[in-house]
């Protein structure tokens, strides 16, 4: 009996992850977005790019940059509004590892998150062709209509009424999955969402998108008693999950057998996210150990900013975020939470929501949530585990255990 | 073991004298008032803690003389004088000398002259960021060569201390700066901050953070009033420093303000720092093993490393 996974990403421990900030303006303004700075003004110019890509692809062999693999990622606002810039861009990157004899020209992906919203516009689909094997291309859709247009609404200018961007998307679903099969779209929860998490789940594996990598926002909206329609929620798709056997064919982010077990602070100590092993580039040339450490994440404190393409990276910049561990910056109730697996952070969330400028304090809104997912998940696999034992095939599928991949930001 | 204030800095005036890492740009003379230094003496009384004066260059008015004789104190800018550069000699036996590498590399022998001179040298360099590592051999070497001074006073039946060098000897455990742990820094506008450095970045409006503006330029960490309050205190923390925790430089400063401008980070010290530390450690070493030669009895065994710099060999860790 083959059982859907939770899908790894393309060479998940070994590449170096590069994002190009190469807008600040989307189409959108979702309500749940932590992009508090987006604007049309800041758009990245080709000889920014040019510099940041010639100063990575000249350290070939220095520790930051020296891993097998790379991923080129470009990120907005919405990346696909500047197509035109990505595929110069993406021409010049390819010409320059080919021209160099750098290791990653064989080992390299182009990764896109879009709104979707341009997917089947002449100029990226040309871009698809032209890359199509060493891209990855994820398009949001949070699930129902009613789901996704309560938060993924267009820009206005507060007039007129709001106005969802479900239909705009939807259209480009078979396109993209015909493209990419099998590739998973990212959802997010947010406080007002709770009550469609259930039938969104079941309206994308619908729609024929069979992993769902699902996840609630870090910053601190849950209202009192979120947690209980939570779990009710992800119960409620634990139960049609497992009686319609839908785990042959879909995953969903939010059961995993590695979640909710006590961690050891000694020999499970490494931190959640890889900000710092990452470098995003802004449109002044600028780095940073993640973007959500660019000013136009952060709602109440300074970009962390680690250098620029003009001098370098400052590695002192970079000392704090790749020396953090999971117990130093936790309370000790998370550090001895019993629990604590799979309870994910986000460094930039940590950093805004922090008492004093430092990425170690980890914020702690998400508790309740985890806590509640946790017990539903427990749900989920007693019950999916009764099942299989009582049809046979309990033993196989222990033999063939499901690997955690949750999406964390 | 938790650590608790052990000690109160209090800056006696604006221009009083810097003694460690930050220069203190502060020109003009704003004295604590008395009232203030009276609750100062007050609040160090009851919280049982000793009192370091730092001092301005010029005279105190005689009833700031009077008040201060009232407890127990060190004068820093007396009793321990501090040197922006190498005097030929010291009116002191406790003396700290304030040098940029260069100068202490540049002046390193008339240092040494120095040495016969004091019970205690604290060598406090002014432009750590500035030590590339291009400058490790030279400042090995130097040390060396202060080493093999140290070495022959031993001898002599002297042992004058000098921080760099000698303090390592005898640790067995960190023993940093720890400011706003085992030590917290009144100013003269009568309120606490972490270090001086910090007094004086809120003074001119400097952030040492993120190299731009802040929103909010105030450091200070409680007033006579409320009391000390340091949020994320824990941070400050051995236990909270990844770096630090597992290092065995135990005589480093372990400087806070340095971490946060050079890595925005309190507790992760720059490369600088550990490399600098380090340096000394393994010198302090050299120093130790030549003293056991010599009969002298050290119980603490420091152990050959092979790195400069923790942050290269933490997975080793």
């Amino acid at each position: 009996m083959k059982i859907k996974n939770n899908k790894v990403t393309w060479q998940e421990n070994s590449a170096k992850n590069i994002t190009f900030i190469v807008t600040k303006d989307c189409q959108l303004a979702c309500k749940y977005c932590y992009l508090v700075g987006k604007n049309e003004k800041e758009r990245m110019s080709f000889d920014v790019a040019k510099a940041a890509i010639d100063y990575i692809l000249d350290r070939e062999n220095e520790k930051n940059f020296d891993t097998e693999s790379v991923i080129w990622d470009f990120i907005g606002g919405e990346p696909f509004l500047e197509i035109d810039l990505i595929d110069k861009v993406c021409d010049y990157i390819k010409q320059e590892m080919y021209s160099r004899n750098h290791h990653w020209f064989n080992s390299y992906r182009f990764s896109f998150s879009t709104n979707g919203i341009n997917y089947d516009s002449e100029k990226v689909q040309k871009f698809i062709k032209k890359n199509k094997s060493h891209l990855s291309i994820a398009i949001t859709i949070d699930g129902t209509k009613r789901k996704h247009d309560l938060n993924r609404i267009w820009k206005g200018d507060g007039s007129g009424p709001e106005r969802g961007s479900y239909d705009d998307v939807v259209r480009n679903i078979p396109l993209w999955q015909s493209q990419f099969p099998g590739v998973g779209t990212k959802v997010t929860i947010s406080s007002a969402d709770i009550p469609y998490i259930c039938e969104s789940v079941l309206h994308l594996y619908d729609l024929g998108i069979h992993q769902v990598n699902i996840n609630c926002v870090f910053e601190k909206v849950w209202k009192e008693g979120d947690d209980k329609l939570f779990e009710e929620q992800l119960m409620m798709l634990a139960d049609t999950i497992i009686d319609r056997d839908l785990y042959i064919e879909n995953s969903c982010s939010f059961f995993s057998e590695d979640l909710g077990k006590p961690l050891d602070c000694k020999l499970q100590n490494h931190n959640w996210c890889g900000a710092g092993k990452m470098l995003a580039i802004d449109a002044q040339g600028n780095f940073y150990p993640c973007t959500r450490f660019a000013q136009y994440s952060l709602r109440d404190k300074e970009a962390w900013i680690i250098g620029n393409i003009h001098d370098g990276i400052d590695n002192n910049k970079l000392r704090p975020f790749l020396t953090l561990d999971r117990c130093t910056q936790s309370t000790p109730e998370c550090a001895d939470c019993e629990v604590a697996e799979g309870c994910a952070w986000c460094q930039g969330e940590n950093y805004d929501a922090a008492k004093t400028h430092t990425v170690f304090e980890r914020a702690t809104a998400i508790c309740l949530m985890h806590k509640a997912r946790v017990r539903a998940n427990n749900y989920y696999w007693n019950k999916l585990y009764r099942k299989l034992e009582l049809e046979g095939t309990r033993e196989e599928f222990e033999n063939q255990k499901p690997k955690s991949n949750d999406i964390i930001c | 073991m938790k650590k608790y204030y052990q000690y109160i800095v209090i800056l006696l005036d604006d221009t009083s004298v810097s003694y460690c890492h930050a220069d203190n740009p502060l020109k003009e003379k704003r004295l604590i008032p008395l009232e203030v230094l009276r609750e100062a003496i007050l609040f160090s009384m009851k919280e049982n803690l000793m009192i370091q004066f730092v001092y301005p260059e010029y005279e105190l008015p005689k009833e700031y003389n009077d008040l201060i004789e009232t407890i127990d104190h060190i004068k820093i800018g007396k009793d321990v004088l501090v040197y922006d550069s190498v005097p030929t000699n010291v009116e002191r036996k406790n003396v700290v000398l304030r040098l940029a590498i260069a100068d202490f590399l540049a002046k390193q022998y008339d240092i040494a002259l120095l040495l016969p001179k004091v019970t205690r040298l604290n060598i406090s360099i002014t432009d750590i960021e500035n030590f590339k590592d291009e400058l490790i051999e030279d400042y090995r070497t130097a040390l060396e060569m202060l080493n093999s001074v140290l070495l022959n006073i031993y001898k002599g039946g002297n042992s004058p201390e000098i921080n760099i060098l000698t303090d390592r000897l005898r640790l067995n455990e960190m023993h940093n700066c720890d400011a706003g742990v085992e030590n917290i820094t009144l100013a003269p506008n009568g309120k606490f901050y972490l270090c001086p450095a910090f007094y004086y970045d809120e003074q001119m409006g400097v952030s040492t953070r993120m190299n731009h503006k802040t929103k909010d330029a105030s450091r200070s960490v409680g007033d006579l009033e409320v009391g000390i309050n340091i949020p994320n205190k824990q941070l400050l923390e051995l236990e909270r420093a990844p770096l630090c925790r597992i290092c065995d430089a135990y005589h480093c400063n372990r400087c806070i303000w340095l971490n946060q401008k050079l890595t925005w980070d309190n507790n992760t010290p720059s490369r600088q720092q550990c490399v600098m530390a380090h340096i000394e450690r393994n010198a302090s070493r050299d120093l130790s093993n030549k003293l056991k030669d010599t009969g002298f009895v050290l119980e603490n065994e420091i152990k050959e490393i092979n790195y400069l710099d923790p942050f290269d060999v933490k997975e080793e860790f």
